[in-house]
């Protein structure tokens, strides 16, 4: 059971700077995921918590005891890598040992006993005596499993664990982590590109750009508000749609419509990630976000007295559960998510209304998040109410 | 099944594959032919050759002196080979693990090999030789008394170093590449596991790199057995007391010293045959224990 402390954590490459100085504290038995597109240092982060990539600058803390320059070895944490690294020539039973028993830390007997459980609670007793050529993607995962959890070890690192497997394998692998997790209560860094991943596994999330923290909340929160522009688009998919607007007199003003912007009633509740103060009154630039399923075609919801905007349906994608509108408002692409056989054409122009409740807006310059139009969490009543109107 | 028709026609083909065949048969095995026949006669300079039968092949079965230097080559193969997978391997593992200044070290390792093996064997001379050689004051100085051009199992080992020496640079070209093949994450989990680092070179990454070992074994070998002739000849020149005479050496002498052609080309039939056995004995032994995993 670890705290781990990241302060102005800075890794350079050459010129190149991968981590340009985060500061992250991550809670005792949390599931922290890191996510972010290719080459935002969510890697290099992990590596450096794992100690395989000496830090440029910055401190690293377990337990608040400084680790910064400590031996991989010695921090007591253990990796689960993309490709497994399983040695090859050795048995499931010989790849968990090794470690163990070329550190020589542990008697033959605690060997063989924890091998026994971590077999037991992954289920690969089978795999002990197989080689990871006769095994499969996932088998090989959790064999790699074991190795990390027979050490008992103060963190687990797991570095894109899933993304090697089959899309099927990844769904159950991930409830079969999650699992893990609860049961074993350890310190856990997952880092991943999958969103999909990070929202359904980590407590909190941190999500990276360019070597930077763009946010750090739990996965509704990043949905519902997003710090900036960044992750609006990158949490969500289809991703959040983003229209250019002017602000006039708490209004959002678009060539092809104009649509009134909820007041923010509650003072206390405008602090989640400083939006919610900013002067509507003022005229000004922004960027409007909408997500796909915010918008409703007109049949979907009763009457209201919303404004309607008028959008051309372009390309039509049935995905099954829903149908994706790839539309133009005015000059502007927007995605739009309907129901399932919604009867639509391409080359129609559709109606639309929206979720007043689901407002973003954000700087257009620095694309920074000023408002959400409810910049609170709601409360399961106040869900369950607004779900009876 | 398919057959696959690169060439319009077999007289395209077969004239493509003509000067491969040439130099195969007249520098290969036409001569190949020509030292089994020679083996069944009695040859020499200035005289007609007379069929012997088996005489050659008896001779050597009864050369007491023969059997000798059978086992010194096989011993002297053994040394070389061992101790040039070793130390390559090792050298290997520490150029493997420097961050900077690979290439340096990998140079300075390498260029041995470039030497012609005659230049090699001279080069080798000016550094170890009993009065003159650079390294000879050091090692005197440790307590030895280096006197290889009269002490025989000095001369051996002498001998030995110069070809373990020469050979340590194509190893490590080999093995730098099968060590840099290894993916990365195993090192990693090896240093998170807390795998020391010649552990780490035994059980982990010699195991994985066993097909390019068994390929440097025979290629080793074949070189202990045959390419070492220039050693012998420039350093000891089989001495003392027939204490460095391999058989490859043993075969020119009694071939162009003492123009014996008939018994030179039995015992090069012979070397041919103990290098043949090994290499099959090997290409078993590499079936079964190599690793050919993805």
């Amino acid at each position: 059971m670890t705290t781990v402390t990241l302060q102005n954590l800075r890794k350079e490459f050459g010129d190149v700077v991968a981590v340009k100085g985060i500061d992250l504290e991550i809670e005792d038995g949390e599931f922290l995921v890191i996510v972010g597109p290719s080459g935002c240092g969510k890697s290099t982060t992990l590596r450096l918590l794992a100690g395989l990539e000496a830090t440029t600058g910055g401190r690293i803390e377990m337990d608040e005891r400084d680790v910064t320059g400590v031996e991989p070895k010695d921090r007591n944490v253990a990796m689960v890598f993309q490709n497994y690294a399983l040695y090859p020539h050795m048995t499931g039973r010989r790849n968990i040992t090794f470690g163990m028993k070329s550190s020589g830390d542990f008697t033959d007997e605690e060997i063989e006993r924890r091998v026994e459980d971590a077999a037991e609670t992954l289920d690969i007793v089978d795999l002990l005596d197989r080689k990871p050529e006769a095994m499969s993607g996932g088998e090989r995962q959790r064999v790699a499993l074991g190795r990390a959890i027979v050490r008992d070890p103060d963190a687990f690192l797991m570095d894109e664990p899933l993304s090697n497997l089959d899309a099927k394998l990844r769904i159950q692998m991930r409830a079969e982590l999650a699992r893990l997790h609860s049961a074993l209560e350890t310190t856990t860094v997952y880092v991943t590109h999958d969103q999909t991943e990070a929202m359904t596994l980590g407590e909190r999330v941190v999500v990276m750009n360019d070597g930077q923290i763009m946010q750090v909340d739990e996965p509704q929160a990043l949905y519902d508000f997003p710090a900036n522009r960044f992750v609006a688009e990158f949490i969500g998919d289809p991703a959040m749609n983003m229209i250019p607007v002017d602000i006039e007199d708490g209004r959002a003003v678009h060539d092809a419509f104009t649509l009134p912007l909820p007041s923010v009633d509650e003072p206390a509740s405008t602090d989640r990630n400083g939006a919610g103060d900013a002067p509507l009154g003022d005229t000004q630039r922004a960027v409007l976000g909408i997500r796909p399923e915010d918008f409703h075609l007109p049949d979907a919801r009763s009457d209201d007295g919303l404004p309607r905007i008028d959008a051309e349906v372009n390309v039509r994608e049935p995905l099954g559960d829903s149908l994706l509108l790839h539309c133009s408002i005015g000059a502007t692409s927007c995605n739009i998510q309907a129901a399932p056989r919604t009867a639509v054409r391409a080359g129609e122009t559709v109606s639309v209304t929206y979720d007043p409740a689901r407002l973003h807006l954000f700087d257009a310059e620095t694309g920074d998040a000023f408002y959400h139009s409810e910049s609170h969490h709601s409360t399961d009543e106040q869900v369950l109410s607004r779900a009876s109107k | 099944m398919s057959t696959r028709e690169i060439f319009d026609s077999r007289i395209e083909s077969g004239l493509l594959l003509l000067p491969t065949l040439l130099v195969s048969v007249v520098f290969l095995y036409y001569p190949t032919a020509l030292a089994v026949r020679t083996s069944f006669f009695d040859s020499s300079f200035g005289q007609a050759d007379e069929f012997v039968g088996l005489k050659n092949y008896v001779t050597l079965l009864t050369d007491s002196g023969y059997h000798s230097s059978l086992l010194l080559s096989v011993v002297f193969a053994l040394v070389v080979v061992v101790g040039v997978i070793a130390v390559s391997l090792y050298l290997t593992f520490l150029i493997h693990e420097v961050d900077t200044g690979q290439g340096v070290y990998l140079i300075s390792v390498i260029w041995p090999y470039a030497l012609p093996p005659a230049v090699g064997a001279l080069v080798f001379l000016f550094i170890a030789h009993p009065t003159l050689g650079v390294l000879t004051g050091p090692i005197e100085a440790l307590g030895v008394d280096v006197d290889w051009f009269n002490d025989g199992p000095q001369a051996f080992v002498v001998v030995a170093l110069a070809a373990i020496w020469k050979q340590i640079g194509y190893n490590v070209i080999f093995m730098i590449a099968a060590m840099n093949n290894i993916p990365d994450t195993l090192t990693e989990t090896a240093e998170l596991d807390g795998v020391g680092g010649i552990r780490r070179l035994v059980s982990v990454y010699v195991p994985i790199m066993t097909p390019t070992l068994f390929f440097l074994v025979i290629i080793n070998t074949i070189y202990a057995f045959f390419s070492t002739f220039a050693f012998v000849d420039l350093l000891t020149s089989g001495g003392p007391s027939n204490a460095t005479n391999i058989l490859i050496f043993d075969l020119y002498q009694e071939g162009f010293s003492f123009f014996n052609f008939g018994v030179a080309s039995a015992k090069s039939v012979v070397l041919f045959l103990v290098v043949g056995v090994l290499m099959f004995v090997q290409f078993r032994v590499t079936d079964e224990y190599s690793y050919y995993g993805a």
